[in-house]
């Protein structure tokens, strides 16, 4: 098997490093429920560009970080800011692909429909949205299934249709709350490279939550370690591996192996 | 191929068992085994149901029965609807609400029937009334059923897409709550035509009820049987209607990997 | 707790709300009765028996109806159920017969059987045997195939086989057929009532009315609802208690 054909391309030049603008700023934010404290109070910078990785155990409060990013849920005190602007709810050049696929895509549209949703919802004249809709389907390897319903693709096509959404929105953040976690092995490599090109391509600004420590490092410019009980950031590691990465030779890297030796301790000891 | 033979086959043993249990009343008739006033052989009643058809004599009741039932019904599942939709948005409503609602469900829409006699006599009004009323509570019941299990998950992908509340609805909710709403609208419909029914009886208004009603007074049974006959045809194709437009609207379902 | 309250809230409201305006407005309905007054009539109809009288009369159709529904429609729906292809032969003329909305027969039970017990009963016989039929076969068709397979095996009697696989494998589902078909009962037995039958709550009502009692059909109105409901809350009971696995199996509709 080869796996430079899953990795993001030899053929791709080395990208410019990630600028160090901040885009994302969380000022003392923390999140509790009633007498429970899930998050306490944290401040974190992402900048642009930046592939922000947040690894934990389960519990640690990373769904509700990402929850507070997207504006679905309001923190219980401190302020976030992205580009400047204050969150206050959700906005559409901030997208959020959710865990579960099979309950954020509509399963009576197609999976064209369900990408045009993303394009009608941002105001896109209705003439542009065929082409548009095969464009990100050509992107996210859905070109065959276009006129299928979710209900006939697998796990893994399902949420490249989610990602495709999220990718019509144009959006400026990509939020990802452990979006590969329920698929199998072959189809999470495919998409972590994918998801890792299309990121470069684009400079969006992604924030990157998964529970597989090996996944945060091998896409991440940064690892961010959250403690449970309350959350609280443990570590914060900027991973200084080259892109593009590979899902073979990178692993095996001996830089990649002391990240991992050393953060996994962290995970160990909180 | 064997597909579209084991169809025939079945078919045509069902059409032959339809056959044959014509047979065995036509039989039965001519022997006067039956009382041939009560149940008149089906040379007759068919001959006479053909009759009516030709001279045009049963289409202006068979045509009020069905606009009655079908005004009634349309009034009551758009009213069924928004009221479902509204209702279910609120955790207030539904508390509020529930009991009056779970009342509602097993009652009769006909013991209405004197109460809207004392408010309108013995009317067109009266008759929309209360087979509106009637197919309301289904429709309203399976609306706040419908709209009530849209996924969490949809409505957070509503807000993360800020959708207007209008697009909210027409995209999000509208669609899942659907399959419910159509389950309902069925049941409200086959509630209509009973109380079109009962209603032109009732109160003697054109209709197919009420040819049954001035057939029987004769002893007039092969037309009293040709009407409950369209009543028959008029609920078979309604359904029939419904049920395809069900599985048009609702074709995402059946759809698997 | 305080759940059940609110539930309470509205209906409250509306009486106390309906009472007063009678109170305060000068020249009130005669024909929209007043809650005091209605449960008065109510109290009276209680006590001299009439009311109980009339239940029983409209009870004693609609459970005879059900009886004949209930056991012509599982015996056939179990027999068509295990026969399939028969099944599929039969099944066009019944859904041809089932849209027929039983009150149209109401002229011709009339014929046959004058006014009465009978009659009415015949009408609900005719309205509950479809629902009872479609889902006993539903229910049978829809048994593991491994336990028929079993009763294949231990080489049981067809009799064996139907009472000790089939009927409590099935069992649940039906259940939930014959819950809808009584509630379907009550409600034609009602609605003959008003048409024609002069028995029952339903004919209670039309005379009530017809007598200017506005009182009592009013009443009688509120006893109908309190007796439906009752009904479909024992009948639940009933289920929940005996075959708890058939919860929430169909939607509950009302005919």
């Amino acid at each position: 098997m080869n796996h430079e054909t899953y990795g993001t391309g030899p053929g791709v030049s080395a990208p410019a490093p990630a600028s160090h603008t901040v885009a994302l700023k969380t000022s003392n934010v923390s999140m509790a429920f009633g007498p429970r404290t899930v998050i306490a109070p944290l401040d974190l910078t992402v900048n642009a560009g930046e592939f922000l990785c947040i690894v934990g155990a389960s519990g640690c409060g990373k769904t509700t970080l990402l929850r507070l990013l997207a504006g679905l849920v309001t923190p219980t005190t401190g302020t976030l800011n992205f580009l400047g602007q204050a969150i206050n709810g959700p906005a559409r050049d901030r997208a959020i692909v959710f865990q579960d696929y099979g309950r954020a895509l509509l399963p009576w549209r197609t999976v064209a429909g369900n990408i045009a949703l993303a394009l009608e919802a941002c105001g896109i004249p209705k003439d542009q949205h065929r082409s548009k809709v095969e464009q990100l389907a050509a992107t996210m390897g859905l070109s065959h299934a276009i006129n299928q319903y979710p209900s006939q693709l697998s796990g893994g096509m399902q949420q490249r249709v989610q990602i495709a959404r999220c990718l019509a929105q144009d959006p400026k953040l990509l939020l990802m709350d452990e979006p590969f976690g329920a698929l199998d092995a072959i189809t999470r490599q495919n998409l972590q490279d994918e998801v890792a090109r299309l990121a470069q391509e684009r400079n969006t600004t992604v924030v990157f939550i998964t529970h597989d420590l090996e996944e945060a490092i091998y896409l991440g410019d940064r690892v961010v370690v959250l403690a449970a009980n309350p959350g609280r950031i443990a570590a914060d590691i900027t991973i200084d591996i080259p892109r593009p990465r590979n899902q073979l030779t990178t692993r095996e890297d001996r830089k990649f192996l002391e990240y991992r030796h050393d953060i996994y301790g962290l995970l160990e000891d909180h | 191929m064997t597909r579209c033979f084991k169809w025939l086959i079945d078919q045509s043993g069902a059409v032959a068992f339809m056959a044959g249990l014509l047979a065995l009343w036509q039989i039965l008739s001519y022997y006067e085994l039956i009382s041939p006033l009560f149940f008149p052989s089906p040379a007759r009643t068919f001959s006479t149901l053909w009759t009516q058809l030709l001279d045009g004599q049963i289409w202006p009741p068979t045509l009020a029965t069905v606009m009655r039932m079908v005004y009634g019904w349309v009034a009551a599942s758009i009213f069924g609807v928004i009221l479902g939709a509204l209702i279910a948005r609120s955790m207030l409503a539904q508390g509020l609400l529930n009991p009056i609602l779970e009342f509602m469900r097993p009652m009769p829409a006909s013991a209405f029937i004197p109460v809207a006699i004392l408010a309108f006599g013995l009317t067109n009004q009266m008759s929309t009334t209360i087979i509106a009323f009637g197919s309301l509570w289904p429709v309203l019941l399976a609306a706040i059923q419908g709209f009530r299990s849209v996924d969490e998950r949809l409505y957070e992908v509503a807000d993360a897409l800020r959708l207007s509340a209008r697009e909210r609805f027409f995209k999000v909710a509208l669609p899942s709550a659907l399959p419910d709403i159509m389950a309902g609208a069925r049941v409200g419909l086959a509630v209509a035509l009973i109380l079109a029914v009962v209603t032109e009886m009732q109160a003697s208004l054109p209709g197919l009820g009420q040819n049954i009603l001035t057939a029987q007074r004769a002893f007039r049974t092969p037309e009293l049987y040709a009407s409950v006959i369209m009543l028959g045809v008029i609920g078979f194709v309604a359904s029939g209607l419904l049920h395809w437009c069900e599985r048009h609207t609702l074709r995402w379902r059946q759809a698997h990997g | 707790m305080s759940r059940k309250f609110l539930g309470l809230v509205l209906p409250l409201a509306i009486l106390i709300g309906w009472e007063a305006i009678w109170y305060l407005a000068a020249n009130p309905l005669e024909s929209i009765s007043r809650p005091s007054q209605i449960a008065l009539a109510l109290m009276h109809g209680l006590s001299d028996g009439s009311v109980l009288l009339l239940t029983w009369q409209t009870f004693e159709s609609a459970l005879l109806g059900f009886v004949i529904a209930a056991g012509l429609g599982v015996l056939t729906g179990i027999f068509l159920g295990l026969a399939p292809q028969l099944e599929r032969l039969v099944r066009p003329t019944v859904d041809l017969l089932r849209p027929i909305p039983s009150v149209a027969l109401i002229p011709l039970a009339m014929l046959i059987y004058g006014f009465g017990v009978r009659m009415e009963s015949s009408i609900v016989a005719f309205a509950c045997i479809w629902p009872v039929l479609l889902i006993t076969i539903a229910a049978v068709r829809g048994i593991e195939p491994g336990l028929l397979e079993v009763s294949h095996a231990l080489q049981l009697s067809t009799w064996q086989r139907i009472s000790r696989i089939v009927v409590p494998a099935a069992m649940s589902r039906i259940a939930v057929g014959l819950q809808l078909a009584l509630a379907i009962a009550l409600v034609v037995a009602v609605t003959v009532e008003i048409v024609i039958n002069p028995r029952g709550l339903g004919y209670g009502m039309m005379s009530a009315q017809q007598s200017l009692q506005f009182d009592r059909m009013y009443a009688l109105l509120l006893w109908t609802g309190l007796t439906g409901w009752g009904l479909s809350r024992l009948s639940q009971t009933l289920i929940d208690h005996y075959s708890p696995a058939s919860r929430a199996q169909l939607p509950r509709s009302p005919a």
